[in-house]
């Protein structure tokens, strides 16, 4: 109730700096609706990447305060009901992503050029497992595995399009505003 | 399961105690999901009703980047692909000519057998506005949902043949699940054999087809179309062909949900079963002269008029104590 007040409160005082703080949520958000459209410029070869989850693993590393675990099972669920898979699959594997993110959070950040790829890749497999896992145990049968290695290689593969704008929406909107508090 | 909790958050702060928090609430959810299917069904058409607008909008421009992409791949071999199109069309021209005589054919058998029509299928036309091939589930979503009559369990078809079946519906959006969904189990009917079969999606793009009943020969090349055992599929909607032998049969489906723009959502019922031929009330039990006087309902009657006219032997009926009208088959013209 407390940090609602709050909220509400850095909405009416600073407006601008309470949006760009949204910023990272609300991306993420936008890009669960953009990894849903019906249109694949794979030519149908990869599955859809989970481009939401390179979202969080990135502001997790820049910005950890703008990226609270409520927000990243909201972003989750909301992936699950977009995809049209069983609820709380994805909300339970982007968590163990940004678990394993937040702990490890000096390393990761730490990679550059192919480094931080492969971090990446690890906090996808991370976040595949624990989807699988479940999945395994609410059907009680083994999912077919190879399309899930595949959407995992094809999210690694646009990590790179997704942490460029979001470095340049941290550099010139989040950062700004950070500055001027 | 508190002592882990406590275990994993003590000195870690309230953040670690929020996530611990919301990674048991994640798989609450996911058990409560299987459990209580229609809650987030609805949670679902809710979000795709709301988001529609915004899906339909962002869609036009990425669709006009990945047909550019996709044209570049053509630009090399459009003249050849122009010389086999006009090969194919000549060939499906051919096609159809046949296909007009056989209908006419049908048409005149159908007329002399008094064969009872096949319902003509309403249908909807859908656009499709998301579109989901994950690792756990094979989705479409159409911008039609309840407000413009779309059920759940009816069956989706593109141009090439059937797609799969409606699973929720929104208020303006619904969602489809695709034959190749681990979900999804239809049942089939494989020709020329008429075997039956139920097609069983396991999210590769071929699912896999369970024998069921009968023991004709099934090899590669055949037809599969769908039945409408059990009430759920219109019949006769082309499914795919067999492919595969051994163990493992499986089907190459006809449709093509990855480059489908729009889908036909068919309202398929089952024909009303025709009301039992019951005593008149008033109508006195007499013998089988009084019975063909009486007028059967038009629905019975349509159904009845193709019974055989010759060889019926009625002695045995006119020993009985008749309560219903009987239609001996011998004056089919007093029958009516």
């Amino acid at each position: 109730m407390t940090s609602a007040v709050d909220m509400l409160e850095r909405l009416l005082t600073h407006p601008l700096r309470f949006l760009s703080s949204a910023l990272p949520v609300g991306l993420a958000l936008l890009l669960v609706l953009l990894a849903n459209l019906p249109v694949s410029f794979t030519g149908g070869v990869l599955p859809a990447p989970v481009l939401a989850l390179a979202a969080v693993y990135f502001w997790v590393l820049v910005r950890p305060d703008l990226v609270p675990p409520f927000a990243v099972l909201m972003i989750g669920l909301m992936e699950d009901l977009l995809s049209g898979g069983p609820p709380g699959l994805w909300a339970a594997g982007f968590l163990a992503a940004y678990a394993l993110t937040d702990r490890q959070r000096e390393t990761f950040a730490g990679l550059a050029g192919a480094g931080a790829l492969l971090g990446f890749a690890g906090a996808m497999l991370l976040a595949g497992a624990t989807a699988y896992v479940l999945a395994m145990i609410i059907y009680v049968r083994f999912p077919p595995l190879p399309p899930l290695l595949l959407e995992s290689v094809s999210t690694v593969l646009f990590y790179p399009l997704i942490a460029f704008p979001m470095g340049w929406v941290h550099r010139k909107i989040v950062g700004q505003m950070r500055g001027g508090e | 399961m508190a002592g882990f909790v406590w275990r994993l958050t003590r000195g870690r702060g309230a953040k670690q105690f929020s996530l611990a928090v919301c990674g048991v609430l994640a798989v609450v959810i996911a058990f409560l999901g299987k459990a209580e299917a229609s809650i987030f069904d609805n949670a679902r058409a809710t979000l795709s009703d709301w988001t529609g607008p915004g899906l339909t909008e962002l869609r036009a421009p990425l669709l006009a980047v990945e047909q550019w992409i996709d044209n570049i791949g053509t630009i090399f071999t459009v003249y050849r692909e122009n010389i086999q199109l006009r090969q194919e069309n000549a060939e499906l021209h051919k096609w159809q000519n046949v296909a007009l005589a056989l209908e006419n054919r049908m048409q005149r058998y159908e007329l002399l057998l008094h064969a009872v029509p096949d319902p003509r299928l309403a249908s909807i036309t859908a656009r499709i506005i998301g579109e989901s091939n994950r690792p756990f589930i094979k989705t479409l979503i159409l911008n039609a949902g309840t407000a413009q009559q779309v059920k759940k369990g009816e069956a989706v078809v593109d141009d090439r043949g059937l797609l799969g079946r409606i699973y929720v519906s929104g208020e303006r959006t619904s969602w489809v699940i695709l034959l190749t969904d681990m979900n999804s189990k239809v049942p089939v009917v494989i020709e020329p054999s008429h075997r039956r079969a139920i097609l069983t999606g396991d999210n590769t793009p071929s699912p896999r087809l369970e024998l069921d009943v009968g023991d004709g020969p099934i090899k590669a090349g055949d037809r599969v179309i769908s039945t409408a055992d059990g009430g759920l599929l219109p019949p006769d909607v082309s499914v795919g062909v067999v492919m595969g032998k051994g163990d493992d049969i499986r089907v190459a489906l006809s449709a093509r949900p990855d480059t489908a723009d729009f889908v036909h959502v068919i309202d398929y019922h089952i024909p009303e079963p025709p009301p039992a031929i019951g005593p008149v009330a008033g109508t006195p039990a007499v013998g089988p002269a009084a019975a063909r006087d009486a007028t059967p309902p038009a629905a019975v009657a349509a159904i009845v008029a193709p019974k055989p006219t010759t060889q019926v032997n009625t002695a045995p009926l006119q020993s009985q104590n008749l309560t219903e009208p009987q239609f001996d088959g011998q004056n089919e013209e007093q029958d009516r």
